[in-house]
Parts: structure tokens; C-alpha cells; sequence
């Protein structure tokens, strides 16, 4: 007489390494799949390079007119150039990268003057607004003025600047805000002082709002 | 009774394997482990990813999940409607739940969505990537990562989860969790973009936008995606790979058109503003289309199952019409007996009779024995329970 097998028993013609070999095609089925789209994408990506190189003429829209001129030569990872699609300001992110630098933009609605701007953004990255050093001031070509954050370590230089984008006087305190920020390797910022400086010379609020 | 409808019976209940308990411990299947791996994963990407901002982002992250998890209050009333015929058990379902939230989330589609999405900037420069990349990317990423949690309880329920219909409450619950883990996720990111500024103004936002649009969004398409799963695996004599693979297709193509709306509308405002009801409409229709064809072996189940109540006078064909059948029926089963309130009650003690005899293999269990009586004593004017039993001889 034949009686039922307990619950979980596996004959052993189908065992491996203790584990039920029937059930072996969905699990490393799964498996495979899994792997390929969190390994293999990434892989992919990695092999594949940019080419997005910014040309003479480019020009970055920063949302509602608002604009940049995006250093020539360097790679536009993340963003979008002027007449090509439709960006918010309040939502607007960019990377614009090179070898050893990196300047991405990010923009964000806010209420308040450019300098509590970088107090809340230096505040959720978990830093003390008023301990951080000296902050300066940067006045682009269109006469937008912005807050300027610089700070040196091991890793690198680092410069954040904030802007309110107001095309007017009087209209800050509830226009969009922006934060450029640059990221150099170490003993690069020197080399790339000059375009950077351009880059942010070059931002331009939007005419009308 | 016939042998033919109690063979009938049998038969149901073995290709069914409704009645089976599910075990979700299961050291020597591995599947188990592999789902406990996508699982684990999931819960420590979250970690990684809320944990540093965990403290400033607070007021966001409570409130995304308080709300949310309000949110989840009707779909689950609603999922549990649907879980008709051979119901599926809460603990598979919850098991469904937990890899949608964790793992397809946090373990494949936010590492693999980045990656895929920077591909498509790269091979198509930022602007086609603003327009398409999303649309390109999550109906891959996403559908196939939901859709992986229904192949490992396939694994670990090999007898539980067998037709379409399974699939699609399978699905849907899988999306489901995809859905509310990821709307927490969105509510993080928007505070996260605005640098904690009004953090509850900007949850609440996310709130109502992903709210309203989550009606006909992940828990939709992994149940078409996951019906479409099970025909092309064809566990049982329903499999029909060309409309399963149809049907997968038809929730990537959804996924696309409400992840690239903007590209879809080109700009054109009325476009923008017409183009998600036209999407939703189309969704819906597809969505029941599924459904009722996904029905047919379950409702063809419950017939053999409660055959041989029929031939003994416990269950009526009208009953047996509505228990088995679609919403059709089951107001025209209501029209007939005149009462709301009576018809509910006689359409749960049917189900509550077939889950019994499915338990019980078919034979007459003490719970068999009452839901038969439950049953007839609902149909001779429902008057109070009374002590004693009824049985069908066989």
C-alpha cells in the first residue's frame, strides 16, 4: 500500500544539493531575466557612449524662456536645447559633462530670495546654512544676480550657485529657483574656471513671465 | 447523482487545485529562495534609497504613506470582488503583493530603468529621450519585472495557479503593490526636487495626480500582462500562445502611450487633454475583454464542481447561472429573485458550498455538510440557522 507523501517531501531521483530539481526551470528562469535587466542594462550602458556633444550655436532652455549657453565641445547628458522640445523651470534637471567636470542644473519652485535657496538646499543634503564658509556673489551678462557657494576637498572643488530667474526686479521672491552646481576632479577647477565662468555669465532669465 | 457529473466534479477540483493551502516555505523549491532574493533586495534598495533622507524627508514620506495606503483600502475591496470562482488564497496574493511593491521596484526597475533610459539619451540625444525614453523603457523593465513574480508562484503553487483568470488576480495584485510602492517613491522624489519645501503641499499633489491616474495604470496592466503570461504558458487546455502574446503586447502598448502622453500629443493641447480618457477608454474595454475571456475555464470549473449539487436539488441551474457566471447573469439572477439583499446572500452560501467541497475533494466534509444546509436554508426563506445537517447522497 502506497500512502501520501508528507507535505514538502521530494523523491530522491529529483534532489540536488537537497533542493527539488523540478522546480529549477521558472526559478532560474526568473533568475536569468532578472539578472539581464539589472546587470546587462547597466553593462550596456556602460559600453555605450555619448554623443551629444554641444555645437557652436547650442543653446540650453531652462524653462519659460530662460536660457543658457552650454560650453562647445562639452557633452550634454541630461537636458534639453532650445527649440527641440518644452521644459518647466520648476522641474528642469541638465548634466552638461566633460573630462573631469561635471556641471548640472537643477530647478525647483521656491519661495525666497536666492540665498535661502541655498540655505534649504544645503539644509536637505544635511549641512548647516551659516557654517559653510563665505559666500560670494555672481552677476551674469543679463544682470541676473546669483549666490555663490565654493568649497575644496580630497575628492575635488566644488561650486554651487543659486539663482531666482526673474526677469524684473521686485519679481524674485516667487520666481522659479535654480542651482548650478560644479563638480571638478581634483586640481581641475583651474583648467575649467574660464568656461564655467562663461557658462554662468551666459544665463539668461526668461522675457516674459 | 451520475458518475459523470461526480467524475465531472473531480475533475474540476484536480485541474482547479482549488482547496490546496499554499505553502510559502518551501526550503527545497527554488523558487523560494529566488523570490526571497528579489524580495530581500527589494527591501534593502529601499533602504539605500529613503534611508539617507529618511529624517528631512519625513513629513513627505509620512504623508505618501498615509495616503497611499488609504488609497489601497478600495483597490483591495475591489480585488477581492474579483477574486471569484476558484478564489485565490490571501497568502499567495500578499506574496504577490510584497514582490510588486519590493522587488520588481526597488530590485529590477529602478536600477534597470536608469540604465535603459540613459541608453535611449545616448542613442537618441536628450530630446527624443524626453519625449519617448520613458515609454521605451517601463513597459520593458517594468511589465517583465512584475510579470517574474507570477512565474515563481507558478514555482511555488504549481497546483493553485493555473488559468488566465489566476494570472489576472495575480496581476493584479502584483501591480498593485508596483503601484503604491511607487507612488511613495514619486511623493520622496517631488520633495526631494523642490528641497523639502512644503513637503506636505507636495505629497498631496502626487497624491491626487497619481491617485486619479493609477485607476487605469499598473494593476491594470499587469493583469492583461499576466492573463496573457498564462495563455502563452498554457498550464492548462486553454493555452493559446498567439492571444497571449497579443495580450502582453496590448499592456506594454498601454504602458507606453500613458508614459510618453506628451510625446504622443506632440504639443498639441487639445491632444493633451483628450488623449488620457481616450487611453483610459480603450484600456477599460480591453481590460473586460480579458477578463471575460480569462473567466471561461474557472466559470466552466464551478459548473463541474457544483454539478452534482444541481442534480440534487441544493443548487438551482439559476443559481448555478449566477455563481458561475458574469455580471450579466448575476443581475438577471437578481431580477429573479426580486431581492438585493437575498441574492447576495444566496450567491455567498453557493460559493461558500463549492469552496467546501473543493476542500474536501468532493466529499461530504462536516463543512460540506454545512454549506449544503446553510444553502438550503437560505433558499426556503433564509429564516434563522437551525441545529441538524442535510446531506446529498451520492
Amino acid at each position: 500500500m502506497t500512502q501520501a507523501a508528507p507535505p514538502g517531501w521530494v523523491p530522491v531521483e529529483h534532489r540536488f544539493l537537497g533542493l527539488d530539481r523540478r522546480t529549477f526551470a521558472p526559478a532560474l528562469g526568473v533568475l536569468a531575466v532578472a539578472l539581464v535587466l539589472l546587470y546587462g542594462l547597466p553593462a550596456l550602458n556602460a559600453v555605450v557612449p555619448w554623443h551629444n556633444e554641444i555645437r557652436p550655436g547650442d543653446v540650453l532652455d531652462l524653462g519659460d524662456g530662460a536660457t543658457a549657453v552650454p560650453p562647445v565641445g562639452w557633452q550634454l547628458e541630461d537636458g534639453i536645447l532650445a527649440g527641440t522640445a518644452s521644459v518647466s523651470p520648476a522641474s528642469l534637471t541638465a548634466q552638461l559633462t566633460t573630462g573631469g567636470a561635471t556641471i548640472s542644473l537643477r530647478g525647483a519652485a521656491f519661495p525666497g530670495s536666492a540665498d535661502a535657496f541655498l540655505d534649504q538646499v544645503l539644509r536637505s543634503e544635511g549641512g548647516s546654512p551659516g557654517v559653510d564658509g563665505s559666500r560670494g556673489t555672481l552677476t551674469t551678462a543679463s544682470g541676473l544676480v546669483g549666490v555663490a557657494l565654493g568649497s575644496t576637498s580630497p575628492q575635488g572643488d566644488e561650486l554651487d550657485v543659486a539663482f531666482k530667474m526673474a526677469s524684473a526686479a521686485g519679481e524674485a521672491e516667487n520666481a522659479p529657483a535654480l542651482l548650478v552646481r560644479v563638480r571638478t576632479a581634483p586640481g581641475q577647477f583651474e583648467r575649467q574656471q574660464d568656461t564655467v565662468t562663461t557658462f554662468l555669465r551666459s544665463i539668461t532669465p526668461g522675457a516674459i513671465r | 447523482m451520475t458518475a459523470a457529473t461526480k467524475s465531472a466534479q473531480l475533475a474540476a477540483i484536480e485541474e482547479s487545485g482549488w482547496g490546496r493551502p499554499f505553502r510559502f516555505v518551501q526550503p527545497r523549491n527554488l523558487a523560494f529562495w529566488v523570490y526571497l532574493l528579489g524580495v530581500g533586495g527589494g527591501a534593502l534598495a529601499l533602504l539605500r534609497y529613503f534611508g539617507p533622507g529618511a529624517h528631512f524627508y519625513r513629513p513627505a514620506l509620512t504623508g505618501g504613506v498615509l495616503l497611499f495606503g488609504l488609497y489601497l483600502v478600495p483597490w483591495l475591496l475591489l480585488l477581492r470582488h474579483q477574486n471569484r470562482y476558484t478564489a485565490q488564497p490571501a497568502s499567495l496574493l500578499t506574496a504577490a503583493f510584497a514582490w510588486g511593491g519590493l522587488a520588481a521596484t526597488f530590485w529590477i526597475a529602478l536600477p534597470a530603468n536608469t540604465a535603459l533610459l540613459e541608453i535611449w539619451a545616448k542613442v537618441g540625444g536628450t530630446a527624443f529621450a524626453s519625449d519617448w525614453a520613458a515609454g521605451l523603457t517601463a513597459p520593458i523593465n517594468e511589465e517583465f519585472g512584475k510579470a517574474l513574480g507570477l512565474v515563481l508562484l507558478l514555482g511555488l503553487a504549481p497546483r493553485l495557479v493555473r488559468g488566465a483568470y489566476d494570472g489576472f488576480i495575480i496581476g493584479a495584485f502584483i501591480g498593485l503593490g508596483f503601484q503604491v510602492f511607487e507612488d511613495v517613491l514619486y511623493v520622496y522624489n517631488g520633495a526631494a526636487q523642490t528641497f523639502g519645501t512644503d513637503q506636505i503641499a507636495t505629497s498631496f499633489q502626487i497624491f491626487v495626480v497619481r491617485g486619479a491616474t493609477g485607476i487605469v495604470s499598473h494593476a491594470l496592466f499587469s493583469a492583461i500582462f499576466c492573463a496573457g503570461l498564462m495563455w502563452v504558458l498554457g498550464r492548462t487546455s486553454e493555452r493559446n500562445v498567439p492571444r497571449g502574446v497579443l495580450t502582453m503586447l496590448a499592456a506594454m502598448v498601454f504602458h507606453f502611450a500613458w508614459d510618453d502622453m506628451g510625446g504622443l500629443s506632440g504639443g498639441i493641447g487639445v491632444l493633451a487633454i483628450l488623449l488620457p480618457f481616450v487611453i483610459a477608454a480603450v484600456e477599460l474595454v480591453t481590460l473586460f475583454y480579458v477578463l471575460r475571456h480569462a473567466a471561461r475555464q474557472e466559470r466552466a470549473w464551478v459548473r463541474g464542481l457544483l454539478g452534482p449539487e444541481v442534480e440534487a436539488g441544493v443548487v438551482d441551474p439559476a443559481l448555478l447561472g449566477a455563481v458561475s457566471g458574469l455580471r450579466s447573469d448575476r443581475k438577471a439572477f437578481r431580477k429573479l429573485v426580486g431581492d438585493r439583499r437575498r441574492t447576495r446572500h444566496l450567491l455567498d452560501a453557493a460559493s461558500d458550498l463549492a469552496r467546501e467541497l473543493a476542500a474536501a475533494r468532493g466529499a461530504d466534509s462536516p463543512g460540506v455538510v454545512h454549506a449544503r444546509a446553510e444553502l438550503l436554508r437560505l433558499r426556503h426563506g433564509g429564516g434563522p440557522a437551525r441545529p441538524g445537517a442535510l446531506t446529498v447522497n451520492g
